[in-house]
């Protein structure tokens, strides 16, 4: 063990060396009685004392800012969370009474909010704005005197390693608490957030994050990257990654915030391709009627190849860009068209209105091997529908629309994703040798069935191949769920298929029989193949088990004919709000839910035009069930989405001979266009 | 949602501790600082001990830490269960075994003395322990998780002392009997087996004993904290020389005359949600309320300056004021903060 050779040193406060340390230079005055007291000092106790001295400091320097909020009134759960009461933490950031803090301090919604400063004084405070995107609300009191604003840390400088202390005033209102940690990375959450190893929870949202300087460097805050709830990020609390808003940033965005304007995350609306966020380019699937990605002419097929002067290679980059930025802010997008480099400026903002589907009104004839790629042949022409209006008919062969050529299915899906209600558009098709132009108005999508389809065409010869079919598992290797399936014994791969994922209610596995028993007469009548998971952890649904689906619903393709546009996650009662969250979850593959009496106990996600899913669902009058599912169907319908609804009488079985008919025909009939 | 955001937080929690182990170690093979930080754990971990008792199900760990106080074997750690069988089981830093007699505990401190029957142990002296102030580097000595057995030294963690405050917790929906002040940490020191074990600072003197597994009231998240020595000395003295009287719960009843909104003269508007905001619905006339000046329309925030966030609040303060006494009530009224005193008529 090394002894001190010299006199120790009193650490003073750290001369600023610009690397945000306590420099090793600086000489003091000696009070020996006061080190003796605490037995010999070795060099590195000294340094010790030294830093943490060097972070008093620190605190010292900022705890005049940091002031303590109350409130009184509000809710006492937000999301199932229970909210606490007790104080939470603010910064002051203007000298005229401006306060900074986190929103979710007031997730609660209060009535009525105190500010108790530093020195005790109590004042009422008003909200003055949110900035959504940032989780952070401006305080405003009547100080009556100039209140104490701390140095903020230049951004750039800020280096990952640099001591951090987040400050909060949540126990003791005389004095901060106080965490350490280092500075764990800059620039996350595209941009909008520093992040620490000091620990931040409730203790503390609001509070600053401050170096050893005593500058602050940002607003504690529970950002979360998966989600943007209000409560999202809380989960996290002192589990050593924190978030905090650079300062810097709140500087720039504080005087929209003072005039009190709301600041919300910025939306281009756009619909990109499918791909790997971080391996390809974003290239536009469509752009939503009205959207400014619309207004600005972008266009499917397009290629973004950069923002301002940003160069974006991946697309995860082009969604930093936009994450960042808040409503209002103007965008600057390059973009290949072909080989045409284009430019174009972009307003973000704060919403989109709810996408709705356009409607021609066909069912297009399903066949298992791709068509002759000359066109798609009509199998049935909805009533009253856009094509029955210009009088389509079965058997007619749809070649273009809206100026484009029209291959097959995929293209006329495409084309429709850029379609807007009312609007109208030149369609041309085959009658015999026949050459048609029509134009055709677009509709909104029905909720209704029709009341009788016509049957797929006999197919001719032998099958080329044949499956296993019948009752059979399903597995997958690392995984430990288990799923059974069952294909219909006259299964032949020339036609598609349509896919039932039928989710079990949570903690109610049904034996394979019972499975079997109701549903292969289904499967055989509707030509669909089954598939039912179990849950693993004791029939309680986790989101492991949805990747399992993913996973056996892959695999089913590769051996079975399966429609993407008719694959259904199907439930019954408890059952179908797991069908909802699978199909939320599993938007590239699930296209339809089928929920018997179900409550929607997930937020439902918005319609899009690529990722499309309808629903078809039952409720029982008078049933304690009515108000949950009716609301269901109101978040549904308020988000545009298609949805039948089939309403029963009490004692009813869960589904009747007719309503099961008519779920199948909506199965059948999913590949609407 | 409550128990995965719990869960989520205790799989994080010894993480976290493996991290700060790796930390010290790194510390000791790359800098100075290892010797002073390495001698002060060496000088400590004698003092530790391992306690075994009763649990094992549900979730209720059968152990937990605590630490020599004297030479003879007498042993502080934390009043919990695990003491709660005629077999507890003691074992010393060295590997040593003993049966322990529990000489008596303060279920409201929720502190308890053992005794081993042994000499010459080395032991922290309670009447020297210092006072740390907020931000002063600790180090947390604890058997969490049960990881140490035998002759295994006990954990160490180190941290900062976040800040010294009132402890305001409850375990699961029952608030903790223990209101005193407690250092709350800032590591993830209060783990199952941590609680009785020992915070040090960084010199390795004695500062407080570790806590139990507690959510903080205020804020729904779990707590990290140890009860200051100073708040236990007189209770373990009293223990020790066998002079201990569990005090009466009788303190912080209701007094026998007390006031009530009636008759202040106070009418609320009706109590209709779990936090209904404390708005005067009307005065009475010629009531203390109506001289002192409040008015319909107010917002009720502090009682005799305690903050009161819901109709329910306001009636629990004033029910528990003597009428000798004064009402001081602070309002908001428009934008202002208004501060009124309401007193029984001369």
């Amino acid at each position: 063990m090394p002894t001190p050779r010299f006199l120790p040193r009193i650490p003073t406060r750290p001369r600023k060396d610009g690397l945000g340390r306590p420099s090793s230079c600086c000489l003091a005055v000696v009070s020996v009685v006061a080190l003796l007291a605490i037995g010999p000092l070795s060099a590195d106790d000294d340094l010790e004392l030294r830093e943490q001295s060097a972070l008093q400091a620190a605190v010292d320097r900022v705890a005049p800012s940091v002031v303590s909020i109350e409130t009184v009134g509000g809710l006492e759960r937000v999301e199932r969370l229970l909210v606490g009461n007790g104080p939470t933490t603010g910064l002051i950031v203007s000298p005229d009474g401006y306060i900074l803090s986190s929103a979710f301090n007031f997730v609660q919604k209060p009535s009525s909010t105190i500010v108790i400063l530093a020195d005790g004084t109590r004042l009422p405070a008003q909200l003055v704005a949110t900035d959504h995107s940032r989780m952070l609300v401006l305080l405003k009191v009547e100080p009556g005197r100039e209140l104490p604003v701390p140095e903020a840390a230049p951004e750039d400088e800020i280096q990952v390693g640099w001591w951090a202390v987040a400050l909060g005033r949540a126990f003791d209102l005389t004095r901060p608490n106080v965490s350490v940690g280092i500075v764990s990375a800059v620039s996350r959450l595209s941009g909008r957030a520093i992040q620490t190893d000091a620990k931040v929870s409730p203790a503390n949202y609001g509070g600053p994050l401050i170096d050893i300087r005593g500058r602050v460097m940002g607003i504690l805050s529970p950002l979360s990257p998966q989600k943007s709830g209000e409560v999202s990020g809380v989960e996290w609390y002192d589990s050593g990654i924190g978030f905090a808003v650079p300062m810097e940033h709140v500087h720039r965005v504080l005087p929209r915030l003072k005039e009190g304007i709301d600041l919300k995350p910025g939306v281009a609306g756009v619909s990109l391709q499918n791909g790997d966020l971080y391996a390809d380019g974003p290239v536009i699937a469509a752009a939503r009627p009205n959207s400014p990605a619309y207004k600005a002419g972008l266009k499917p097929g397009d290629k973004i190849v950069a923002v301002d002067d940003k160069n974006i290679v991946r697309t995860s980059q082009l969604l930093d860009e936009v994450n960042r930025r808040y409503a209002g802010d103007k965008l600057t997008i390059t973009l290949l068209r072909g080989d045409e480099k284009l430019v174009r400026e972009i307003e973000l903002i704060d919403h989109l209105d709810p996408y709705q589907r356009s409607f021609l009104g066909i069912l297009p004839q399903q066949t298992g091997t791709p068509a002759d790629e000359n066109g798609l042949v009509v199998r049935y022409v909805y009533a009253d529908s856009p094509a029955a209006n210009v009088s389509l008919q079965a058997g007619d062969v749809i070649t273009g629309l809206a100026g484009k050529p029209v291959k097959s299915a995929n293209d006329l899906v495409e084309i429709m994703a850029a379609a807007e209600v009312g609007k109208a558009a030149p369609l041309e098709f085959r009658r015999g040798e026949e050459v048609l132009h029509v134009e055709v108005t677009w509709q909104a999508e029905p909720d209704s069935v029709p009341a009788e389809l016509p049957a797929a065409p006999a197919l001719e010869g032998e099958p080329p191949q044949r499956p296993a079919t019948g009752r059979f598992a399903v597995k997958i290797p690392e995984l430990k769920n288990e799923a059974v399936a069952y294909v219909p014994d006259d299964y032949d791969s020339r036609r598609p298929y349509a896919l039932v994922i039928y989710t079990h209610p949570p903690g109610e596995v049904p034996s394979d029989d019972q499975l079997l028993g109701v549903w292969k007469e289904r499967c055989d009548r509707g030509r669909l193949i089954l598939l039912a998971p179990k849950a693993a952890e004791g029939g309680k649904w986790q989101s492991d088990d949805f990747e399992f689906i993913r996973k056996s619903v892959e695999q089913l393709r590769g051996t079975y004919t399966i429609d993407p546009w008719r694959i259904v996650a199907w439930g019954d009662e408890l059952g179908g709000s797991v069908a909802y969250a699978l199909a939320f979850n599993q938007r590239e593959t699930v296209r339809g839910v089928v929920a018997i009496r179900s409550p929607l106990t997930t937020a439902p996600v918005d319609n899009d035009p690529v990722s499309r899913l309808d629903f078809f669902l039952t409720q029982t009058k008078g049933a304690r069930s009515e108000k949950s599912i009716g609301a269901a169907i109101q978040a549904l319908r308020e988000r545009k989405f298609a949805v039948t609804v089939k309403e029963q009488g009490e004692n009813a079985p869960l589904l009747s001979d007719d309503e099961l008919a008519e779920a199948l025909r909506w199965i059948d009939s999913l590949d609407k266009i | 949602m409550m128990t995965e955001y719990r869960s989520a937080v205790r799989v994080l929690r010894p993480a976290l501790a493996t991290t700060i182990a790796a930390s010290v170690l790194l510390l000791s093979s790359t800098t100075l600082a290892a010797g002073s930080l390495a001698a002060v754990v060496d000088g400590v971990e004698p003092k530790i001990v391992k306690i075994y008792g009763a649990g094992g199900f549900r979730g209720l760990e059968a152990y937990q830490s605590g630490f020599l106080i004297s030479a003879e074997g007498h042993i502080l750690t934390a009043w919990s269960y695990v003491l709660d069988t005629q077999y507890v089981g003691v074992t010393l830093d060295d590997g040593r075994k003993f049966d322990a007699k529990l000489l008596g505990a303060d279920p409201r401190l929720e502190v308890a003395v053992l005794k081993i029957e042994a000499a010459d142990l080395p032991h922290f002296d309670l009447s020297q322990s210092p006072d740390v102030p907020i931000g002063a580097r600790v180090l947390a000595f604890s058997n969490l998780f049960g990881v140490a057995t035998g002759n295994e030294p006990a954990s160490v963690q180190h941290g900062i002392v976040a800040v010294k405050a009132p402890l305001e917790a409850r375990r699961g929906s029952y608030e903790t009997p223990y209101h005193g002040l407690a250092y709350i940490l800032d590591a993830m020191t209060n783990n199952p087996g941590a609680q009785g074990g020992a915070l040090t600072d960084r010199q390795g003197r004695l500062v407080g004993m570790l806590g139990k597994e507690l959510r903080n009231s205020q804020t729904n998240t779990w707590l990290n904290y140890a009860i200051p020595i100073g708040e236990l000395l007189a209770t373990v003295d009293a223990i020790q020389s066998g002079k201990f009287v569990p005090a009466s719960s009788a303190d912080g009843a209701k007094p026998k005359h007390a006031w009530s909104t009636g008759l202040l003269g106070l009418v609320m508007i009706p109590d209709v949600l779990d936090r209904t905001p404390p708005f005067v619905e009307r005065v009475l006339p010629d009531s203390p309320a109506a001289q002192a000046g409040l008015l319909a329309d107010d917002l009720v925030v502090f009682v005799n300056n305690r903050l009161v966030q819901s109709c329910q609040a306001v009636t629990g303060e004033i029910d528990r004021i003597d009428r000798a006494d004064k009402v001081k009530l602070t309002v908001i009224r428009g934008q202002q903060l208004i501060e009124l005193e309401l007193a029984a008529p001369q």
